[in-house]
């Protein structure tokens, strides 16, 4: 059995609720394999399971907690502006319990 | 008389001169941004209502510029070049972008891009591909491709760009112009629409390393909406500029610049190649020490597989928000997952579907450790590598990419089965926020070709300084693309 399926595909898409196309199914398909084959391109480095994974560019962070300020906070009204449906203020969406 | 060709310093003066007015600044990127759009694309919007500014002594005060597409600007359309966000207006301006109006610099376009940043040919955006302004038959590469042909076609003498893999430094090769990305953090991110954030970093598109010092100066500082930006008003990028360069080391890698690693090189590769090592000759004159080191390839091969892991993973996390719900054209169905999913199916090309499907893939818990932890884990072994050479060299030079801009024809974007080195290799500048600049070294085919020097984080004024003096010793400075030439 192919260590990828059309079915995996299809179920990774629509988990991120994003429908794929035949061709387009058939795309991500070919490139797993390729990710797959370059993965192992990593795993071929000695000891890799030992280093600790690097999440940020820069180790040196300074966190620093800064007083509360208070600030004038953007109108409803261009909140609203790009949404394509709205009333009173609000966004507007079907029933959301059925 | 034109100046939209000239550098930020020559336009400067000549305003200051009274030898040309704002308006007629405004007036010629006008002109020159409705010219390029129908000859290659570069657009999204042109900004015809452009309003004037004074004159003072910032040197960026009444000078046009463009903004890449993925930086939010208030009450301009912002769409990232997607149709996801085609009618998107954001109500509040990008920290980088709004330095530069307080500088007084004038937008007069909005320039395209790859689907929000996620490409490197720019030919995905979603009002079509961008051309290059000295071959239309060739590509821009990507993602900032409008900025570097804008620029690169006299536009104007700077445009925003972001970089997430190499988005500014390579555009900026193919087209014959300089692209800077600073040290990670050193300019706010707050307002750039996020690809992978902890990859992501602002920058420039120039035509000179002064220009791009220049502006970057303008567009830096700590931003309290930017927790991972930081205080850099002890760097002063264009003034530490003196082109004294006596007695710097540098340092190229043996295995992605000796031909002997591309049994199968082009022509142009060949060229490309030869005409790094011999610009390497011309830069030991100026008296920088130059030797060759060796990384294994091992690292070097995992570098591409790395990106795409970590790129796609916090993609998938970052696009979360794209529901067209409160933003967004609204998608049709019975109810809101529906309507999510039809927007997102609609409205995302396959490029990016396939990237977001990538990233769901290695980030399922029983895939995690195998792609996400162990591209995190080869990360900090290239990182570390990099910061090992750091202690021996202010920086380190090499070719940027495989030759000249490549063909539109054929020019599909997905991942190469071949994964080069030489096409990759500026990723290691986004893994450990690198300073990171890219300037013309020559042509081949009468087209431009380019090398890069990257040095170590918050050492900027140094990187600008080697690439300034590098850039004196050759002749390929402000140089404006006639597809004619």
């Amino acid at each position: 059995m192919d260590k990828f399926t059309k079915e995996m595909v299809t179920d990774y898409a629509d988990k991120l609720l994003i429908g794929l196309t035949e061709e387009e199914t058939n795309m991500v398909l070919e490139e797993f394999d390729i990710i797959d084959k370059n993965i192992d391109l990593i795993n071929e480095i000695p000891e890799i399971e030992q280093v600790e994974p690097m999440t940020h560019c820069l180790d040196n962070f300074i966190y620093e907690l800064r007083e509360d300020e208070i600030e004038e906070s953007i109108g409803i009204d261009e909140l609203l502006s790009n949404c394509d449906d709205s009333s009173n203020d609000e966004v507007r969406v079907p029933k959301v319990v059925e | 008389m034109e100046y939209m060709n000239k550098s930020i310093l020559e336009i400067h003066e000549a305003l200051k001169n009274k030898d040309v007015t704002v308006k007629e600044l405004i007036e010629e990127s006008l002109k020159k941004s409705h010219y390029i759009q129908d000859k290659y694309n570069a657009f999204v919007t042109i900004l015809d209502e452009a309003k004037e500014t004074e004159v003072t002594d910032n040197l960026l005060s009444g000078i046009p510029y463009g903004i890449k597409d993925n930086y939010s600007t208030k009450g301009i359309l912002s769409t990232g070049s997607s149709n996801t966000l085609k009618d998107y207006v954001p109500f509040f301006t990008a920290t980088a972008i709004s330095n530069l109006e307080k500088a007084g610099a004038i937008a007069t376009n909005k320039t395209a891009m790859d689907e929000f940043g996620m490409g490197g040919t720019g030919t995905t955006c979603h009002t079509g591909t961008v051309k290059n302004p000295w071959d239309s038959s060739r590509m821009c590469a990507g993602s900032s491709a409008g900025s570097a042909c804008a620029v690169a076609a006299g536009v104007y003498p700077y445009a925003t760009g972001s970089d997430t893999g190499d988005s500014i430094r390579k555009p900026a090769a193919y087209c014959g112009i300089v692209g800077y990305k600073p040290t990670y953090g050193m300019i706010s991110r707050y307002g750039l629409f996020p690809f992978a954030s902890s990859l992501d970093h602002c920058g420039v598109l120039a035509r000179n390393v002064k220009d791009a010092a220049i502006v970057v100066d303008t567009m830096k500082g700590i931003d309290k909406n930017d927790m991972t930006s930081w205080d850099s008003k002890d760097i002063h990028l264009y003034a530490s500029i003196d082109g004294n360069v006596k007695g710097k080391k540098l340092c190229y890698v043996k295995e992605i610049c000796d031909i002997e690693n591309y049994p199968n090189a082009s022509d142009e590769l060949k060229a490309h190649l030869e005409n790094f090592k011999n610009k390497l000759e011309n830069i030991k004159k100026l008296g920088i020490e130059i030797e060759e080191v060796s990384v294994d390839k091992k690292l070097l091969n995992a570098i591409a597989s790395t990106y795409v892991v970590i790129s796609c993973a916090e993609a998938t996390s970052n696009m979360s928000n794209l529901t067209g719900i409160i933003f967004g054209p609204r998608g049709e169905g019975k109810n809101y997952i529906e309507m999510m999913k039809d927007y997102r199916t609609k409205g995302f090309s396959p490029l990016i579907k396939r990237r977001f499907v990538i990233g769901s893939y290695v980030l399922q818990a029983e895939n995690k450790d195998r792609y996400f932890h162990n591209a995190g884990r080869a990360r900090r072994l290239i990182v570390n590598k990099w910061n090992e050479l750091f202690k021996n060299f202010d920086a380190v030079v090499l070719p940027v990419g495989s030759g000249p801009a490549k063909h539109l024809d054929g020019s599909e974007n997905i991942l190469d089965k071949n994964t080069s080195v030489l096409e990759e290799h500026l990723q290691i500048g986004n893994f450990g926020g690198f300073p990171s600049i890219t300037i013309p070294d020559g042509f081949i085919n009468n087209l431009p070709v380019a090398l890069n020097i990257t040095g170590k984080c918050y050492d900027d004024e140094n990187v600008l300084n080697i690439a300034y003096a590098i850039e004196s010793s050759m002749n390929y400075k402000n140089q404006i693309a006639k597809e004619d030439n």
